[in-house]
């Protein structure tokens, strides 16, 4: 940008006599003109901004005072239909009202409001734009058909899962969320599993969540024929909503070739807790991909059973970092049975783990536990044992560091690189 | 001779300037295009869906902090307080010679954990990791100082775990959403999008409470103002119209997020580089490029960092002697990219417009002084022409600053009062002198310390937005 008004630049050019000297006057007038334009758009722009969010407001105000008219019919909707202004108030009054209401489970006044969207034309309005126009206009319209959770949009939604534009396809995947109906959810998972729907990852395993929250067998029978990428994302979002009830597919998840399958088994385990939970868990562990062992890991800390402790100190001494560090942090939550697994820890004469273990206990306030330990008279002996023991290898990394074999901060082992 | 020498270089310099007359306006509306086309993707987008959304990627923030005992709590407070739902906050504080950590300490009750570290990527001996005892997502490492900003994200580089990494000025603010909004084009398309950079604005002058900005007002001073005009120029007209052809080659060191395996896979930042941000990005690209890669590097204009300018003339000229040796110091050793099929639009259109006009701008505006002198003493200069050039280039450079104060008003609008608009608008006309002759100057003095090898990095005079309800 430093060279726009490089007056030199100028001066050099205006001591050429050749120099067409009316090309200069016209770019000046030009230029000028621009100038005068934009400024008349920027303040022009700005008054008219604010007088159309005055009118606004004052709209706002008048129609709030005829809103049980408007919901009821006392006020026919051809009276704020014909400007365009009320109408689109009205209609994000009824949005925001009805997404209030969803969010409080209050369905009779969700029913209420979408019966005012749908005999007041409103509803059709967006459908046809939704199906008939083009470009962003068409999006806005998919995006506000999901929020009225009507399941007469769902067809025209799905329709334009097949545009050829992905951000059409994106905003239609959005809407479909937005609804939150199973029909939604079927609508999508048929694309993507049977004519391999191409949007991104996130965007549709969130509206599939959204879809499938409370239902999630819906996913099983799409689950079973998916293979590839849709599998993977199907997995991941089974592995939200995993209920008891699906320990079978769990467990075929579990023993799946592709990894992010075996990662999404994982969760689903630690969300839904089956019965196996804990023997497949010990498994994944085990996995040779380290972001199955993390995610099994953190499975693990979320169950309550003492059965994990062993699991999670087999963890700590994983080849990676991150396993690592969350079987210790998980580790550390487990209060009354610290002393133990401090012991525990000591007998894997792995120094790296009672690092971790240690670190994180203090981090989570547990070395006073420690210490009220020593002064229960029945517990003395055991964990004075267990922190002299934990004293005694935190000197022997001292000396080991000392020596120069370890780096005071960097406390890895060779070759244990997170991956 | 000397008359033909002066005749060859107006040509010369006549081509140049219309060229890059032109280059900017094609700019400004490429720009205005993207602006429009991302503000109507927004209103497909429901952020607070990807606020509650269990599967958004989780980020590790990177703050690094170099003396900043005044406003580093407040902007460990706003940092942590953003609206992400997975969120990790390193501050690294870079061997900081006030309180900064005896402060970190103190207020989130830091305890050593000395197992999370691992020195990957270079960067000075790191003298402690430490996690708070109140705040699980916080985790601070204290390493030497290292000189420059590199050196201290590289560290934080090595201590983070999350798949994406916001790197930040600590002493910047960022608005609540502003994670949400920069992850909006990653989130899209998360193989092809690998960083994204967010527009930086100019905090000071606007009110902060508690680390979060409550009020957006134009600073009182003119240097600043002028400063305002410049980011707005540079950000809204052009990073959002280079990130438009996939040409965009600065993602601020105030605020940008890169793909963690990436930065790794490129060898984090270059320690030695000036501008660092720069050097990442282009070498990101160099990379992407030899592996012939699908990618993208996006920019976002509405998640906004703020950050404080320098407020005096001696910063100011430090900091832009600083980035025009930046900007060469990365030129320089990829200029192999020039030109070469490898290399895209990227190395035939985006690196040479980097080296013609903005590197070379500050040689080619002395040569234009030295020859109007020169056409002076010789008898060669029509009066008249001069003036009218004179206004031509003055109008067309106002026109500019003008366009991206438009920019502003029909996509952010982020200054509310009339008078703050009004006094912007009226700065662009008052910018050209004597503003752009120190520029000129600060720019050059950048060369001049480059070749001299004089890379110290000369600390900038802050005001700091401490304290509770502070105006800036």
């Amino acid at each position: 940008m430093g060279c726009v008004s490089n007056m030199p630049i100028l001066m050099a050019v205006l001591i050429s006599p050749g120099t067409p000297g009316r090309f200069v006057l016209q770019a000046i007038v030009v230029t000028s003109a621009g100038i005068a334009l934009l400024l008349f758009f920027i303040l022009g722009r700005r008054g008219l901004r604010r007088r159309y969010f005055h009118r606004r407001d004052l709209r706002v105000f008048a129609l709030r005072k005829q809103w049980e008219g408007i919901l009821n019919g006392s006020v026919p909707p051809e009276s704020w239909r014909r400007h365009s202004l009320d109408s689109e108030i009205v209609e994000e009054m009824l949005f925001e009202g009805m997404e209030a209401a969803h969010a409080a489970g209050q369905r009779e006044e969700a029913a209420r409001l979408l019966h005012v969207l749908r005999t007041s034309g409103l509803l059709s309005t967006r459908m046809h734009e939704a199906s008939e126009y083009g470009g962003w206009r068409r999006r806005r319209a998919l995006v506000a058909l999901g929020r009225t959770r009507a399941p007469e949009v769902v067809p025209v939604l799905a329709g334009a899962l097949e545009d050829e534009d992905l951000e059409t396809r994106v905003a239609a995947v959005r809407g479909l969320g937005g609804t939150g109906l199973a029909a939604a959810a079927t609508e999508m998972m048929d694309r993507v599993v049977g004519r391999g729907l191409s949007t991104p990852g996130l965007t549709l395993q969130n509206s599939l969540l959204q879809c499938c929250q409370g239902r999630p067998e819906i996913l099983q029978p799409y689950l079973r024929q998916a293979q590839g990428r849709a599998r993977e994302m199907l997995s991941r979002v089974l592995g939200e909503l995993a209920t008891p009830a699906m320990e079978e597919d769990i467990l075929l998840l579990a023993a799946d070739p592709l990894p992010e399958v075996r990662a999404s088994a994982a969760r689903a385990l630690g969300v839904a807790r089956p019965l196996a939970a804990l023997e497949l868990l010990g498994e994944l562990v085990k996995d040779k991909e380290w972001f199955v062992r993390l995610r099994a890991v953190v499975a693990l800390g979320s169950i309550e059973d003492a059965r994990v402790i062993p699991i999670l100190i087999e963890s700590l001494c994983d080849e990676n970092r991150y396993v690592r560090l969350r079987a210790a942090g998980a580790l550390a939550q487990m209060g009354p049975r610290l002393e133990q697994i401090v012991e525990k820890v000591i007998e894997t004469r792995d120094r790296f783990a009672l690092h971790a273990i240690i670190s994180e206990i203090e981090r989570a306030g547990g070395i006073a536990h420690l210490f009220g330990a020593i002064s229960d008279p029945n517990r003395r002996v055991e964990a004075t044992t267990t922190l002299l023991q934990a004293l005694k290898a935190g000197q022997e990394q001292m000396r080991t560091a000392a020596r120069g074999e370890l780096r005071p901060v960097a406390a890895m082992k060779p070759g244990k690189a997170g991956s | 001779m000397l008359r033909h020498f002066i005749s060859v270089s107006n040509i010369t310099l006549f081509v140049y300037y219309l060229a890059s007359n032109l280059i900017y306006l094609a700019l400004l509306i490429i720009a205005l295009f993207a602006s429009l086309r991302h503000r109507r993707r927004l209103a497909s987008i429901r952020l607070e869906h990807m606020r509650t959304s269990p599967l958004a990627p989780p980020i590790t923030v990177l703050a690094p902090a170099h003396n900043e005992e005044k406003s580093i709590i407040e902007s460990a407070r706003g940092l942590l307080a953003l609206d992400y739902p997975e969120l990790e906050l390193i501050i690294i504080n870079d061997g900081s010679a006030d309180k900064t950590l005896e402060v970190l300490r103190e207020h989130f009750q830091l305890r050593p954990a000395d197992v999370l570290y691992l020195p990957e990527l270079p960067s000075a001996p790191v003298r402690g990791v430490y996690m708070s005892q109140n705040e699980p997502r916080l985790l601070v490492v204290d390493k030497e100082p290292g000189g420059n900003k590199a050196d201290a994200v590289n560290a934080g580089l090595n201590a983070a775990t999350k798949p994406y990494v916001c790197v930040v000025d600590a002493d910047s603010i960022l608005e609540r959403d502003s994670l949400l909004r920069i992850m909006v084009p990653i989130l899209a398309d998360p193989r092809r999008v690998v960083a994204a950079g967010g527009i930086v604005r100019v905090l000071n002058g606007s009110r902060v409470r508690d680390g979060q900005l409550t009020e957006v007002r134009l600073p009182k001073g003119w240097l600043e103002v002028l400063q305002v005009i410049e980011y707005l120029r540079a950000f809204l007209i052009g990073r959002e119209a280079w990130a438009a052809g996939n040409m965009l080659n600065i993602i601020s060191g105030a605020f940008g997020i890169f793909r963690r395996d990436l930065v790794r896979a490129v060898g984090g930042y270059r320690t030695n580089a000036i501008g660092e941000d720069f050097d990442l990005v282009t070498r990101m690209h160099r990379y992407l490029l030899e592996q012939k890669m699908d990618y993208r590097i996006s920019f976002v204009p509405d998640p906004v960092c703020w950050t404080e300018v320098p407020s005096d003339l001696r910063s100011l000229a430090r900091q832009r002697a600083r980035w025009h040796k930046g900007l060469l110091d990365v030129l320089w050793p990829n200029r192999d990219m020039l030109f070469r099929p490898t290399y895209g639009r990227l190395g035939s259109i985006g690196l040479p417009y980097m080296w013609i006009f903005e590197l070379l701008a500050p040689v080619v505006e002395l040569v234009g002084y030295t020859t109007i002198i020169l056409a002076a003493v010789l008898g060669v200069l029509s009066r008249e022409f001069f003036i009218q050039f004179l206004i031509y280039g003055y109008a067309f450079g106002t026109m500019i600053s003008i366009g991206a104060v438009m920019q502003e008003e029909i996509t952010y609008k982020r200054y509310n009062d009339w008078r703050d608009v009004i006094r912007l608008v009226l700065y662009c006309f008052f910018e050209h002198f004597p503003y752009r002759q120190m520029y000129l100057v600060w720019r050059l003095q950048g060369f001049w310390q480059y070749f001299r090898k004089d890379f110290v990095w000369r600390p900038m005079k802050r005001i700091g937005f401490h304290g509770g309800d502070s105006k800036n």
